[in-house]
């Protein structure tokens, strides 16, 4: 814990102060992770965010239909994209995708030595190899999250449109009109914090590998479960404070 | 009456004193102690040749000088600055003065060899990339692996991942090369290729190196002065000392056998203690 809270403190230095004072971090290696961790992982994002958006929006005219509130539907999934299951499976989809691999990659460079490599070449390895990473999640989680409420509200669609005989003007206005601007934002706060969590575990589970490739094995493991259960009980305690306040 | 002293030294550098001094290091993992009290000088200009036997300290002796590690106790100066209480920040302006071999090599596996070598002078400083280029070349010339810039290390052969190693630890023409193992993995043309580089780089330019091998033909070959490390009783601590000749002619048997490369001696053939039959079937021999 000591650690992590150390490595969070170096990569804020890294990323706030020391820019100003010497060496910066190289942009080009935040794009290459922006393409890693965000462009690649559209394709995925999309499938699994379609496919909730269509799960949820049947789910919502079974029981709705009963009631004679099929027209509800789009509110139903607009608003739980929104706020709740998009930032969360956006989150899962990018630990499993990223998180992993982040931890692995930085294991296997521990085990063989590139990482004190770096340090002997006076190449701090928290500013070349861990900020990147940190900014382009920071930044790729709260689009992919966008990107997948977008697909989601389309996923949705796919019902109303061919199932309950839905006009698609219907659809979007109803969804704008349920969904409000502050349920888009209490998603990006969360995906934003979420983000934050997973590409901080992952880095330190990657760094702090000893027992070459067990080590490296045992490391992502611990890094996705560890970033699983982080994100959930974040997700509790930020729901409850939008609830509250 | 006094004669007139006769000039010893054969080479004057402006600056007399050592460029590395090593005092008293100790250093243990848990109750073992790997490093005893190692005291050593490394002039400017000299190469040194650490020898010794695996598990001797060799590897652990030079992680100690380029500051991966801090001993328990002693002194190590680098350029006349004590690194053994230095912070990062301190550490780093020293790094950037030496160059590293690793054993393995340490490449950035993700990066392409060219990439790997321009790596130190794109993050030490503002340099066009023509002449990143430039030098790109000049230094895979020199261990010869022109042509090979756009290979990833894992497409080349462990001989040419330590070559290229080599070319990116002398990428910002240090004063000092740390070397561990510089020839391991490597066929005999390419060992003298990596040795007269090293003497050029020593002899004709003044660069200092310390080398960690166990190879004798090369360690003789390049080295000025060595070390012995010892093994066993003499865990962790310098059992000889002097030039490649006094080195060849020291009494010390152990030391004999490890330039002889005998099997057994005062070295032994079985490392373990005790009673091999004991061992082998516990308590339950006839």
């Amino acid at each position: 814990m000591k650690y992590y809270l150390q490595l969070n403190g170096k990569i804020l230095y890294w990323l706030l102060v020391a820019p100003w004072r010497k060496q910066s971090f190289k942009f080009s290696q935040v794009v290459a992770q922006v393409n890693r961790i965000g462009v690649d992982a559209l394709p995925m994002v999309a499938l699994t965010s379609f496919s909730i958006g269509l799960t949820l929006a049947m789910q919502g005219a079974h029981e709705l239909q009963r009631m004679g509130a099929a027209m509800y539907v789009p509110n139903l999934v607009a608003v739980s994209l929104l706020r709740e299951l998009g930032p969360l499976l956006i989150a899962i989809i990018v630990i499993g995708r990223s998180g992993s691999a982040i931890t692995a990659e930085l294991g296997t460079m521990k085990v063989s030595e590139e990482i004190e490599a770096l340090g002997v070449m006076a190449i701090n390895p928290v500013r070349f190899l861990i900020v990147p990473r940190f900014v382009a999640m920071l930044i790729m989680l709260p689009i992919l999250t966008v990107f997948g409420n977008y697909i989601g509200i389309v996923g949705g669609w796919t019902i109303c449109h061919f199932a309950l005989d839905m006009d698609t003007a219907a659809y979007v206005l109803r969804s704008i009109e349920a969904a409000q601007l502050g349920d888009l934002y209490s998603g990006l706060i969360k995906s934003a914090v979420f983000a934050w969590l997973i590409v901080t575990i992952a880095c330190q589970a990657g760094l702090q590998v000893e027992d070459g490739a067990e080590g490296v094995g045992t490391a992502t493991t611990r890094s996705v479960v560890f970033s699983l259960l982080a994100i959930l009980v974040a997700n509790a305690i930020l729901t409850g404070l939008f609830f509250f306040f | 009456m006094t004669s007139p002293q006769p000039t010893t030294t054969p080479v004057t550098h402006e600056d007399a004193s050592p460029l590395i001094e090593v005092r008293d290091v100790v250093k243990a993992f848990g109750n073992r102690t790997i490093l005893n009290g190692i005291s050593f000088d490394v002039p400017r200009g000299e190469t040194m040749v650490i020898m010794g036997g695996s598990g001797c300290g060799k590897s652990t002796l030079l992680r100690h000088l380029i500051g991966s590690l801090k001993p328990d106790s002693g002194s190590i100066k680098l350029f006349g600055e004590e690194t053994t209480g230095m912070n990062e920040e301190g550490l780093d302006s020293i790094r950037r003065r030496f160059g590293v071999l690793f054993q393995s090599g340490a490449l950035l596996q993700s990066l392409t060899v060219g990439e790997n070598v321009a790596l130190p002078i794109q993050e030490h400083g503002r340099v066009d990339d023509a002449i990143v280029d430039l030098v790109i070349k000049m230094k895979l010339e020199m261990v010869g692996l022109t042509g090979f810039e756009d290979l990833k290390p894992a497409e080349i052969s462990g001989g040419m991942k330590k070559r290229v190693a080599l070319a990116r630890a002398l990428a910002l023409d240090p004063e000092l090369l740390f070397s561990d193992e510089p020839t391991s993995g490597l066929d005999p043309v390419m060992t003298a290729v990596v040795d007269k580089l090293t003497q050029d780089l020593t002899r004709k330019l003044g660069m200092t190196a310390v080398v960690v091998t166990h190879d004798m033909t090369s360690a003789f070959r390049i080295g000025t002065r060595m070390i012995m490390l010892g093994t066993g009783d003499r865990q962790g601590k310098i059992i000889a000392e002097g030039t490649p000749e006094e080195i060849m002619n020291h009494p010390d048997p152990m030391l004999q056998q490890f330039i002889k490369g005998e099997a057994d001696g005062p070295i032994p053939l079985r490392l373990s203690k005790g009673d091999y039959l004991k061992r082998l079937l516990g308590e339950a021999q006839p």
